[in-house]
């Protein structure tokens, strides 16, 4: 089925050799659909900003990605793989820095930019040793060489930060929560629907390649994706910034798409094709899966912060009434996310499941415990993401407006129409397919089963996947039942109440009089338990609160969980490489010419060096 | 296969009050009471089905879903649980993660609909039962680990012996243990002390309770079958396990069926009786202890391979 196109380029070592087979389609897909509804999207949001920004740099920059994206995907050659990639690198930068009139946005973008150039660097070694080893730089030829296993091993240990770092890998993901909010609205869609996508691409691109690869990486990877997807899920919950909120649980599903991956190596290990073909199938379908209700979720916050100017889920409240189409397009991404039946998020974590029951009743001992540790993260992860949906949408859609970001109704008693048509539409296009994959998921299953085959070099259609489509079938029936049933339910209902409408009172308030809007929960107050339960895990910091005084007067809290990687880790280190670097600053040399002087000399000695 | 499944839910649909009503009649008699009657459940439902409902005027349409979603989800995961001789209408590998996700996907309207009313109160229940689940998931999974090492399969029926009674005396430790974590997942689940009380709605003790304080007549109607029908559906999971009898008869399986679940409720309303409701951050722990012990049933079950 590769199809395969070839140009001559000028450039050593490079080739413009494009390859379009099963692995690169399923990410194409994902890119594809969402590229075209963020760009739609993105004219509707950039509306307001017409005579006010430079709306051509912006444009710019998002077909450069849009183009650099599909080079990455159908590159076949190191250095236009390379070269796609610091493409689309810079493109996101330039995007993030939208709004660089703000100094968070600035750092943001910086701290981006440090993080992408940190993973390119290890992306150069790994994939020099692969093309000496190989002894060329065409991904086909290479795939074709065999790699010693200690090798395969380095090129792996290599592959994971260096993609990990674009892909949200737990330690190395800092810079996804600073990009995600500082970006407009669509662009952190992209960035977090496909971008971080190829990250995930490059880790298969490179498992493609190495064919085998020893026993212990399908161990790592599933820990990476157990550690990234309930800490990812855990510093979710402690957010109250809806975008910061929406990258950490990016986070979480690349560590969903990690334990499949791992879960694949493990299959691939033990010589079960079965099982390793749902665990790439389901990672690969939950990539798709997540652009589309990621992307979804990130269009519906940038609908509501275009709408009420902030993103603070404390400030808002009662939107559901002010922006009704939005709120419904909402519910359908959070219960996407969570993976709830119905929609297209249970069907990639069935098959991941599955999967892994399989293995838990086939692997020996070292995959039984791989397996129960991967069902039981799985499990909690969805528990966890149930929680901070549910906060997220009862706290912004739901109750009372908190504040008055929250548009009141217009003298005539309407609402002022909702959105603008350019924003409106993309968002019912991704909820579509989200509900499209969720009732009918044979033909996204097919595709990523299919990429998951090519992706263990088999040929397609060599493993029988009845096991697990027969299952499926019920699943699809169920759910048609139970909206049927729902259905009957709403109609018993209409018919017991009889025609009138119901009688309309406030909420009872157990007889206090002073209830308001500020008396409902918050998105801190909401997840106060569970905060409290996992305290050793996160670094939950509580500032204030504390009434001191005979006569207490007013106090003030705050409450904030912090990035555990960033402030112990990489925060630290930076610190201590800028206080190196500032020793340096001080003794080095002020006057320009002498570089220059340096360059001379430098350049006299290669010159009679060379004509000897 | 329609008329199996129709006879399904008419058996859950009418026998599922009737196990509330003997709960209540076990608390009756263990504090000395006479008690309501084993049928009073029917009559309350009946007189809600008869009134209207008051709605808030800060509630939009997922306050309207919540009730609807919550009976047709438990309605749904019934259809995969077997009920003594009547084998489960559809049974397929892997099951046990729809019903899973299908009470997750009830549980989350019923937080969504919570919020939707504006007021702390709920805002507590929804926020309470949104980190007990976490644990509670955790538990059942566990359990659903260890089973299917177990049994080899995945697959409800299969899992707690329905088709095959499991032997005591072979896999006796590991079942002890599990049917002990699944007794606390099914009081946490439905609402029981030392979890949460049923009867009262006072902020300090409920979850389950507040979150349906705002609704009334038809809609408050579905909410108490929808709980009390996902009663019935979880127990009846947990009585293959206890009472792996098999004759073959029809008649004598449904009696032993009929016999465990009364079995179990009866145990249900001595633990309400004898113990007081658990502080909140007990509750917790008490989650824990019923994964632990799931836990221990997994590691007992590997000593075996």
């Amino acid at each position: 089925m590769d199809k395969v196109y070839s140009l001559i380029w000028q450039v050593p070592f490079g080739e413009f050799a494009l390859k379009l087979d099963f692995l690169g389609l399923v990410f194409l897909a994902a890119i594809a659909v969402l590229v075209v509804c963020a760009g739609i999207y993105g004219i509707g949001y950039m509306l307001p900003y017409k005579e006010k920004k430079p709306l051509g740099f912006h444009f710019f920059f998002y077909f450069i990605l849009a183009i650099a994206l599909v080079l990455i995907v159908l590159a076949n050659n190191v250095i236009l793989f390379l070269g796609a990639w610091e493409a689309m690198t810079l493109s996101v930068y330039f995007l993030i820095l939208f709004h660089d009139e703000k100094p968070s946005t600035r750092k943001a973008g910086f701290l981006y930019l440090i993080a992408g150039h940190c993973g390119t660097f290890l992306l150069f070694l790994m994939f020099f040793l692969m093309a000496q080893t190989a002894g060329s730089m065409n991904f086909d030829v290479m795939s074709r060489a065999s790699f010693p296993p200690a090798l395969a091993g380095l090129i792996f240990l290599l592959a994971l930060p260096g993609f990990g770092v674009k892909a949200g890998f737990l330690p190395v993901h800092i810079w996804l929560p600073h990009a995600h909010p500082a970006a407009p609205s669509q662009v952190s869609a992209l960035l977090s629907g496909v971008a971080i996508k190829t990250g995930i691409y490059g880790i298969c691109r490179i498992l493609w390649i190495l064919g085998v690869v020893p026993d212990w990486c399908g161990y790592v990877l599933l820990i990476i994706g157990v550690v990234s997807g309930v800490m990812g899920v855990l510093y979710a919950l402690g957010q109250h910034e809806l975008k910061r909120l929406l990258a950490y649980h990016s986070i979480e599903n690349i560590g969903i798409i990690a334990i499949g991956l791992g879960l694949g190596l493990l299959g691939r290990s033990h010589n079960l094709p079965f099982i390793a073909a749902l665990g790439f199938g389901g990672a690969l379908l939950h990539v798709i899966n997540h652009a589309l209700f990621k992307g979804l979720l990130f269009l519906g916050a940038g609908t509501v912060i275009q709408r009420t100017h902030t993103g603070e889920m404390d400030q808002l409240g009662g939107l559901a009434k002010v922006m009704p189409l939005t709120s419904v397009l909402f519910l359908i991404g959070a219960l996407s996310i969570c993976g709830l039946p119905l929609f297209n998020g249970f069907i990639s974590e069935f098959f991941i499941y599955f999967g892994l029951f399989q293995g838990l009743m086939g692997f020996p001992l070292n995959g039984v415990i791989a397996c129960g540790l991967g069902i039981l993260a799985l499990a909690l992860m969805g528990a966890l993401a149930l929680a901070c949906f549910t906060k997220v949408f009862g706290t912004v859609f739901l109750g009372e407006p908190r504040s008055a970001h929250v548009p009141a109704k217009t003298a005539s008693g309407t609402w002022r129409e909702e959105t603008s048509p350019w924003m409106l539409l993309p968002m019912i296009a991704l909820a579509g397919l989200c509900s499209w994959i969720g009732l009918a998921p044979l033909t996204a299953s097919r595709l990523a089963f299919s990429g998951g085959e090519y992706l263990m070099r088999l040929p397609a259609g060599s493993v029988d996947f009845a096991k697990v489509f027969v299952p499926l079938a019920f699943v699809i029936s169920l759910a048609f039942v139970f909206i049927a049933l729902a259905l009957a339910l709403i109609l018993i209902r209409r018919f017991l109440l009889g025609p009138l409408p119901m009688p309309v009172g406030g909420t009872w308030a157990c007889g206090y009089s002073k209830v308001g809007p500020r008396s409902q929960y918050t998105s801190a107050s909401f997840v106060g338990p569970i905060m409290d339960a996992f305290k050793y895990v996160l670094l939950f910091r509580k500032h204030g609160g504390q009434v001191t005084g005979e006569f207490p007067g007013k106090t003030h809290v705050s409450t904030a969980v912090h990035d555990a990687s960033e402030e112990t880790v990489f925060s630290p280190f930076f610190t201590f490489l800028m206080g190196l670097s500032k020793k340096f600053d001080e003794n080095r040399i002020r006057y320009t010419q002498i570089y220059l002087m340096y360059i001379f000399v430098f350049l006299i000695f290669l010159l009679v060096w060379k004509i000897r | 296969m329609v008329l199996s499944i129709l006879l399904h839910w008419l058996v859950v649909v009418f026998l599922a009050p009737f196990f509330l009503g003997v709960i209540s009649r076990v608390k009756a008699f263990f504090a000395g009471r006479k008690g309501p009657s084993v049928f009073q459940p029917y009559f309350d439902l009946a007189r809600l089905f008869q009134k209207k409902c008051v709605y808030s005027r800060t509630a939009t349409w997922v306050f309207h879903l919540g009730p609807v979603v919550v009976v047709s989800g438990v309605l749904v995961l019934s259809l995969m649980v077997p009920l003594g001789a009547l084998k489960a209408p559809v049974v397929f590998s892997g099951d046990i993660l729809l019903l899973a996700y299908l009470l997750a996907l009830s549980r989350f309207f019923m937080i969504a609909s919570a919020m939707d009313t504006g007021s702390s109160f709920e805002g507590m229940g929804a926020s309470r039962e949104a980190f007990f689940s976490c644990l509670s998931e955790l538990a059942l999974f566990m359990n659903f680990v260890t089973l299917a090492l177990l049994t080899r399969s995945i697959s409800l029926t299969k899992m707690i012996g329905a088709d095959v009674p499991m032997l005591w005396n072979v896999l006796g430790p590991a079942l002890i243990l599990i049917v002990a974590s699944l007794f606390i997942v099914l009081l946490a689940e439905n609402c029981r002390i030392p979890v949460d009380d049923p009867e009262t709605h006072l902020e300090l003790t409920m979850i389950h309770e507040v979150m349906i304080l705002d609704y009334s007549g038809v809609d408050f109607g579905y909410m108490l079958y929808g709980a009390a029908m996902k009663l019935f559906v979880l127990s009846s999971i947990l009585v293959p396990i206890i009472v792996p009898v098999k004759t073959g008869l029809m008649a004598l399986d449904m009696l032993f069926f009929l016999g465990g679940m009364l079995g179990i409720a009866l145990v249900i309303g001595a633990v309400e009786s004898c113990m007081a409701r658990l502080r909140l951050n007990r509750v917790g722990n008490l989650l824990l202890i019923a994964f632990a012990l799931a836990f221990f049933g997994f590691v007992v079950t590997l000593w075996r391979f």
